[in-house]
């Protein structure tokens, strides 16, 4: 019986009621957002099998744009953010244009993204005039919500930005999950596994690509936004290949090969600081040990690792998303010869 | 009553008694304080020094039996999370600290993003807060309506007793006709460039400015070209990750004295076989310090017996700000206003007081800080002259 | 102006040969072992924060810090392919995601064990060379000649002997190499070791030069990568070309546009290269 989600389901929306410190509700209120840009970026990463390093750039872009928008135009806050999902469409779709067009691979592939993200945030850093530099934009227009009820109130205390949190999360994992059962979500999953075949099978590589792409950056736009407002401060900092690596961490953690992995993973990562304190180098090296810990022995993640325990516990349940996309991590021996490399069709020469 | 009954019944007395009690103790006796600086990660080299300072200053107070204040004891509390230097995570460091620990002193931030990121939230309890800090960004926002809660405690380059004019003095004294500035290409360093070129041509002295990216390692073309300009002095900024190799390479090309206003004396150490004056303006030169001010001997004898390592030279000149002396300043101006709570009361005496610790300190009617300093000069082969300044005199 | 242009090329021609270096230990291994170790910018850190301390407070000379330096960095390469990459010689993207978790761990424990404070080195050979109005500083030229030797040697060694050929071989057709009795294991490891060894060797010549941080050797891989892919994965020698190109670009452009964009501008060329000829300038045309 599966009962649990609808457990999990409840708890979450009685929280606030119970849970009256802000600390906690502060963190989960970060874990949200965090987990829509995590479960965003792994639409790309883990069911399409593309390793974008343009994640943080469309997070951190957002968030300037969302400002602009509504210091520029006057618009209020849920406006802003469309104003700037648009852009970081647009910019995706361009930047995403280029690489598949090019067909660009794994390894490439990553490269151009991050070069990509690197001239974002050069950009931002430098353009003092709009984004004030590294200083950063400290906001001052308060985020406004339209409640039937009690009309329009200001996002300002951390039950209100919970619930917030909490319903942009349910809205992205709706949708990934509506579009990953769909044929496009069979589609990405093909193009994971391996994208020379599947473009046999007539599948349009490309246009799938770009979808995932697009649709992903559009997510962390959102949860880019959201955060910003949530802290009341936007950095170039936010755009930085660091931001980038912490999102990949929390996918790695909780799992790639789940829907709900990486919001495990973002909760994880969020509330490791607080409870275990630091000093800001040891923290620094327990990310980067997590991460290789995870890659090294935990591949299918926390998440993923529960799900395959309660699998064999419970014996094999009914198809899910989750089983149509998991494929098992077969390791050749040993000493083998790697895979044909995709230099781009071309072997690649010691000279 | 049965035995039991009583028994509990009195447990439940006394506890109830000692938590009126604690209560009570805990709501008139207790002085919150609170930290907000770096205390690790790449800005501690800002933030270590004055949260020890502070720390250490609150120990020896709360040691000492507290402090009076219109008939009452109170003790310190110091609340001091280490923000890292990150401004997201001072602020909500910050909202802890008003909102749930109701701290009403708060000591720092040194790092001007950390303030901006802070600002606009502590002004919402404006009134009902002293931010000293430390940070260049905060001198904006001196005397500006609702920033009442602003306290500098870093001095500034000019103003009525301003230690830029009186560095500038200095060089004019040694006959300097031509000064190159080198400066980052960033608000800091625009804001350095802004105020030294008035304070040149005051007093006659010629300048010609040159700005690098902030991260530059190699700066060969630019110290080329201010070399052909022919400089008697170089001005160089403003952090050490930058002077050293500035220094380095601006010995190369035949540039060789420099005029430092921010940064460390270290540069100058480390090429003192290539230099010829290496001029650094020092809050306080410990080395020398310790030898002729009793305050300061103790100040680092008690500093190695309470952390019990070799005292830091090199990071001790940052303890000018928000750190051990303003705790005690802070304790003083509670004692004139006769109140803990009253915020602008507190801050009115502070801003009349006039400290004699480690440093000499008092405040402009702004609220910012003016300090002694030393000026330290390093020569050729690493002699060292030091000249104390002190402009309360 | 064009003592100002020829100052920059040489200057630029000397910062080349660093990021060459670089460049050079990237093509290595992602030629060898398929693997892009982004963390060879944590061991070009090392590299110069191991030279920086036995120099000035152990008291060695230059030249033995040097070699101590490189062989430091070595060592934790073998542990780290013994440890780590050693299981991920299948799967390239988890090796490039191994290789960035390697870089906080050894970014955090250089900034625990030597603390943030930059740290600079003492002159090693102090003085300039003057030539027509152009000053470079000696050391600088020392460092970009041995670079170069270094690179050169490298070289020779993959055409001339028979570990070289191996590795040549093994490239090519790796099951055939296997099959002709090329010990595959062991040339993956020696080759990411030997990569190691030479960001070690550009991190303590880099120490002579400029103070370090925990964080200058992140700058470096980048560009080294920029530079292995502009001038082709797999050739050596195309690398240090390529850094040098590189090098030259950033600097001559600065002179002429704002340098705050310096940065961007290997990003754009790398991404045209990229876009336009796959293979990189050198690269083959298969």
């Amino acid at each position: 019986m599966r009962v649990l989600p609808w457990v999990a389901a409840a708890a979450l929306l009685l929280l606030p009621a119970v849970v009256r410190s802000n600390f906690v509700l502060t963190m989960f209120v970060f874990t949200f957002i965090l987990g829509i840009a995590a479960v965003s970026f792994n639409l790309i990463f883990g069911f399409t099998g593309q390793l974008s390093m343009f994640h943080a750039a469309a997070f951190g872009l957002s968030a300037y744009v969302t400002h602009i928008a509504m210091t520029r135009l006057g618009i209020p806050f849920w406006s802003g953010v469309a104003c700037a999902v648009v852009f970081v469409l647009v910019l995706s779709c361009i930047i995403g244009t280029i690489c598949f067009r090019y067909r660009l691979k794994e390894f490439y592939f990553a490269v151009v993204t991050l070069a990509f993200a690197e001239m974002a945030r050069l950009t931002v850093l430098n353009w003092n005039s709009v984004t004030n530099g590294s200083l950063g934009i400290a906001i001052n227009e308060k985020a406004t919500l339209w409640v039937p009820g009690a009309g329009t109130i200001a996002m300002d205390n951390s039950t209100v930005w919970y619930y917030v949190g909490l319903a942009a999360l349910a809205v992205t994992l709706l949708v990934c999950h509506r579009v990953l059962a769909s044929w496009v979500g069979r589609c990405f999953g093909a193009l994971r596994l391996n994208d020379e075949l599947a473009s046999t099978l007539g599948i349009n590589v490309f246009r799938y690509k770009l979808l995932a792409f697009m649709i992903g950056n559009a997510f962390a736009a959102i949860a880019g936004a959201l955060y910003a407002w949530y802290i009341g401060f936007i950095e170039p900092e936010y755009l930085s290949i660091p931001q980038s690596l912490a999102l990949i961490s929390m996918v790695l953690l909780g799992g790639s090969a789940s829907l709900v992995g990486p919001v495990v993973g973002a909760l994880v990562l969020t509330a490791l600081p607080h409870l275990i304190s630091l000093s800001a180098e040891a923290r620094v090296m327990t990310y980067g040990a997590i991460l290789i810990f995870t890659i090294l022995l935990l591949p299918r993640g926390i998440w993923g690792t529960l799900e395959g325990l309660r699998r064999r516990v419970q014996g094999a349940s009914a198809t899910s998303v989750q089983t149509l996309v998991e494929t098992p991590v077969q390791k050749p021996p040993e000493g083998a010869p790697p895979p044909a490399r995709e230099s781009l069709g071309q072997a690649a020469e010691v000279r | 009553m049965l035995n039991w009954q009583r028994t509990i019944a009195r447990a439940l007395g006394a506890t109830g008694l000692a938590l009126a009690l604690a209560g009570t103790a805990a709501a008139q006796n207790v002085v919150k304080i609170g930290g907000l600086e770096a205390q690790t990660g790449p800005a501690s080299i800002f933030g270590l020094m004055p949260s020890q300072g502070v720390r250490m200053a609150v120990d020896e107070i709360n040691k000492a039996g507290g402090f009076e204040v219109a008939g009452k004891r109170y003790t310190l509390q110091l609340i001091s999370p280490d923000t890292q230097g990150n401004p997201q995570q001072a602020l909500v460091q910050v909202k802890k600290m008003l909102e749930e620990d109701k701290v009403q002193y708060i000591f720092g931030p040194y790092l001007t993003n950390v303030f901006n990121a802070v600002a606009p939230y502590v002004q919402q309890h404006n009134n009902k807060v002293l931010l000293m800090g430390g940070a260049t960004g905060m001198h904006g926002a001196l005397g500006k309506p609702n920033m009442d809660f602003v306290v500098k405690t870093m001095p500034w380059d000019t103003g009525a007793a301003g230690y830029g004019s009186m560095m500038v003095g200095l060089l004019k004294k040694r006959g300097v006709k031509k000064v190159a500035i080198l400066m980052q290409n960033d608000a800091g360093g625009k804001a350095v460039v802004d105020i030294y070129t008035p304070l040149f041509k005051e007093q006659g002295i010629e300048v010609v400015t040159e700005f690098f990216e902030p991260g530059t390692k190699d700066f060969s073309s630019t110290l080329a070209k201010l070399a052909a300009a022919k400089p008697d002095y170089l001005f160089p900024g403003y952090t050490d990750t930058a002077l050293y190799d500035i220094v380095r390479q601006a010995s190369e090309v035949g540039l060789t004295k420099f005029f430092i206003t921010r940064g460390s004396i270290g540069p100058g150490m480390k090429n003192n076989a290539m230099i010829d004056s290496y001029i650094a303006w020092v809050p306080k030169y410990f080395e020398n310090a310790e030898k002729t001010n009793p305050k300061v001997s103790r100040f680092v004898e008690n500093y190695k017996a309470y952390y019990k390592t070799a005292f830091p030279y090199d990071q001790a000149p940052q303890c000018a700000t928000s750190c051990y002396d303003h705790v005690y300043m802070l304790v003083e101006a509670m004692k004139k206003a006769g109140t803990v709570s009253d915020v602008p009361k507190v801050k009115a005496a502070l801003l009349s007081t006039r400290y004699q610790g480690l440093w000499n300190i008092r405040y402009d009617t702004t609220g910012e800080a003016i300090l002694d300093f030393d000026v330290v000069e390093v020569q050729r082969g690493g002699k060292i002259n030091v000249t104390h300044i002190d402009p309360q005199q | 102006m064009t003592q100002l242009i020829l100052g920059q090329l040489i200057n630029g021609v000397i910062v080349g040969t660093l990021y060459g270096i670089v460049a050079a230990g990237i093509t290595l291994t992602f030629g060898i072992t398929g693997i892009v170790n982004f963390a060879l910018g944590a061991f070009m850190t090392l590299g110069a924060y191991v030279a920086w301390y036995l120099t000035d407070h152990a008291g060695l000379p230059f030249p033995a810090a040097v070699v101590l330096a490189v062989l430091a960095t070595m060592a934790f390469g073998a542990v780290a392919d013994q440890a780590l990459f050693r299981h991920t010689r299948n799967n390239l993207i988890n090796g490039l995601l191994v290789s960035i978790g390697l870089i906080s761990v050894m970014e955090a424990g250089i900034l625990m064990t030597w603390t943030a404070t930059p740290k600079e080195m003492q002159f090693v050979l102090p003085g300039v060379l003057n030539a027509g109005g152009l000053v470079v500083p000696k050391m600088k030229g020392l460092v970009a000649v041995v670079l170069l030797a270094v690179v050169f040697a490298t070289y020779a060694a993959l055409t001339k002997t028979w570990v070289g050929r191996a590795a040549f071989a093994y490239a090519q057709n790796p099951e055939a190499a296997r099959l002709m009795g090329v010990r595959t294991r062991l040339l993956q490891s020696g080759v990411f070791i030997y990569s190691t060894g030479l960001v070690g060797l550009g991190g303590a010549l880099y120490a002579s030069l400029y103070s370090i941080d925990a964080g200058f050797g992140g700058t470096y891989v980048l560009k080294g990568i920029e530079a292995a892919i502009l001038a082709g994965i797999g050739s050596v020698g195309g690398a240090l070309l390529g850094g040098i190109l590189l090098g030259v670009a950033e600097a001559i452009g600065s002179i002429f546009l704002p340098a705050a964009y310096k940065d961007a501008y290997g990003l754009v060329a790398l991404v045209l290269i990229l876009l336009l000829r796959p293979a990189g300038i050198f690269g083959g045309s298969k």
